[in-house]
């Protein structure tokens, strides 16, 4: 046995489901919620200026907040089915050394995320690219903020599902762990920046629009960003590790 | 393949483990001999998936020591392909197909792809079965597939928690002459079960616990002639002295009793020195049932057989 068998295997237990297809579907609509945006959207004064220029086209397409987002659920929910359907078991009967079969599952969630913010992003560019014809604006994006929307998404999708997976592993409960995947990447960074208002730019979201190049008022810079962003990640990861090694699996 | 060539021995030696203040096994130590098929019995809660769980390193003992061959699981350089583990009886993600599961075990233990198929017909899932989603199988069909899994790699140990539980007749059949095929290569195999009657035509050696003791260990056939019939006229005194002797004293008529874990000599010394009559001393070939019951207490209702379950016994 070698670490990309085990891997490989890791990916092929999230490929042989359907939840993949339920993420596909929710990227798909998403993605067509954006194109009909473009089509029929306005702005409060009627104009259409969220589309008149490329920094206003790649701010709309801006997947990676998402991405981080939908890949934690996946994340969450990919490894706490891993408990709640005891097929942890044969993972750990298989690699008996603990850590090294955690690093696998975290590493093919992390790739099943940079797919789902790949996908997301693409799919959210082509529908946002197939409605503009019916507005008066063309496509205005440059093909390095493609690029960066792309890498940016594909980033915090990696980083969603793995800390997704810490989640999981740690609740080994798929409604626990959704939830503590929603309360990390949505309820709880409000309230960090209303205790300390100078966390405004390392919240999740403000991350994923930095490294997307969209922030408002970023300052933190795109380098910055992906660190911070992995940094949220591996924290609940290390949490999952420390549970996988402290506890019985069953 | 395997990490040791020569016989795995399997060694619990002094294991216990505590959840909370609760010792689920209680300093238990026994081992399992390669080239045997060993039956592993208790009622349910007596400690037999922990004792597997701890040899297999799924959880930890607070003390004490469970090896393969010498080793720790976790030290073994090729557990999957070492030992083979039966364990919960619905391991399995209900929306994957039995082929991909079985692809997934390989492919992480570096079995060869056609090694699949080759197991899946060895416990009859090929064709059709294979496709289908596990969700959609029965008890029996999961058995299997969990089987599979197990067999997948050839290893030389198997551990199998309740391997008959829902399997046909014809699938008892073919797991008994699949375990007895793999013991008499040298195999080590250890399996519980709480269908008696049918253990007792499978296994070689018994090992009985509860509540996290060990109770007995023996070959079946010792074990089920280790009983002995007595009858006296003074039935009550005699049980209270062969309980205190270390026997396993169950009534067996109005005058009569029967003990288990004392010699016949035994018995009649002891009944002679207190000065108590005996009318009839003899050993009794029980079946499995009947001595695991006289062993474990006969008041505990946990343990189904098969004839409990015909609804033969009140």
């Amino acid at each position: 046995m070698n670490t990309i068998d085990l891997i490989r295997s890791e990916l092929r237990k999230l490929s042989t489901t359907r939840m993949p297809l339920a993420f596909a579907a929710t990227l798909v609509v998403l993605a067509a919620i954006n194109g009909v945006a473009v089509a029929i959207g306005t702005d409060m004064d009627g104009s259409k200026t969220f589309i008149s220029t490329g920094a206003d086209q790649q701010s709309l397409v801006a997947f990676a907040a998402n991405a981080l987002m939908i890949a934690g659920l996946f994340g969450a929910i990919a490894s706490a089915r891993e408990y709640g359907n005891n097929t942890v078991i044969a993972t750990f009967l298989n690699t008996p050394k603990r850590a090294r079969a955690l690093g696998a599952q975290l590493v093919a969630a992390g790739v099943g995320g940079a797919i789902i913010g790949l996908v997301g992003a693409t799919c959210t560019i082509a529908a946002v690219a197939a409605s503009l014809p019916l507005t008066e604006f063309e496509f205005l994006m440059s093909t390095s903020g493609v690029a960066q929307v792309l890498a940016a998404s594909s980033w915090a999708g990696a980083a969603g599902a793995v800390l997704g997976a810490g989640i999981g592993t740690v609740v080994r409960n798929t409604g626990g762990a959704v939830t503590g995947a929603v309360l990390i990447l949505i309820i709880v960074p409000p309230l960090v920046v209303q205790l300390a208002s100078g966390m405004a730019s390392w919240v999740p979201t403000a991350l994923a629009n930095e490294l997307s190049g969209v922030a408002l008022d970023g300052d933190s810079g795109a380098v910055a960003a992906a660190a911070g962003i992995a940094v949220w990640a591996l924290v609940p990861a290390t949490a999952g590790l420390w549970s996988v090694l402290r506890r019985d699996v069953v | 393949m395997y990490d040791n060539p020569g016989p795995h021995r399997l060694v619990i030696d002094h294991v216990t483990k505590r959840y909370g203040a609760n010792a689920v096994l209680d300093d238990l130590s026994f081992t399992v001999e390669p080239g045997r098929i060993t039956g592993f019995l208790g009622p349910n809660g007596s400690g037999k998936s922990t004792t597997m769980k701890v040899l297999l390193d799924l959880a930890a003992a607070d003390a004490g020591t469970a090896v393969i061959g010498d080793r720790r699981y976790r030290d073994l350089r090729d557990p999957a392909g070492t030992v083979g583990v039966v364990l919960e009886p619905n391991a399995f993600h209900p929306g994957r197909s039995g082929r991909n599961h079985l692809r997934i075990l390989a492919q992480a233990s570096g079995q060869p792809p056609p090694r699949v198929e080759t197991t899946l017909a060895t416990v009859g899932l090929d064709g059709p079965a294979a496709r289908r989603r596990v969700g959609t199988y029965s008890l029996g069909m999961k058995q299997r597939l969990s089987l599979a899994g197990a067999l997948l790699a050839d290893p030389p140990v198997l551990i199998l928690d309740e391997p008959a539980n829902g399997l046909d007749p014809q699938g008892m059949h073919e797991l008994r002459d699949l375990l007895r095929a793999r013991a008499d290569r040298g195999h080590t195999i250890l399996v519980s079960s709480h269908l008696l009657a049918e253990i007792q035509h499978l296994v070689d050696d018994v090992v009985v616990i509860d509540d996290g003791r060990l109770v007995a260990t023996a070959t079946v056939a010792d074990l089920t002639r280790s009983s002995a019939r007595v009858r006296s006229p003074e039935p009550g005194r005699l049980a209270g002295l062969l309980t205190t002797a270390g026997g396993a004293v169950e009534p067996a008529g109005p005058d009569a009793l029967l003990v288990t874990g004392l010699a016949l000599d035994v018995i009649g010394d002891a009944a002679n020195a207190a000065g108590i009559a005996i009318h009839e001393l003899s050993a009794e070939a029980g079946s499995l049932e009947e001595v695991f019951l006289a062993l474990t207490g006969a008041s505990r209702t946990t343990t189904t057989t098969n004839r409990t379950e015909e609804g033969a016994r009140p």
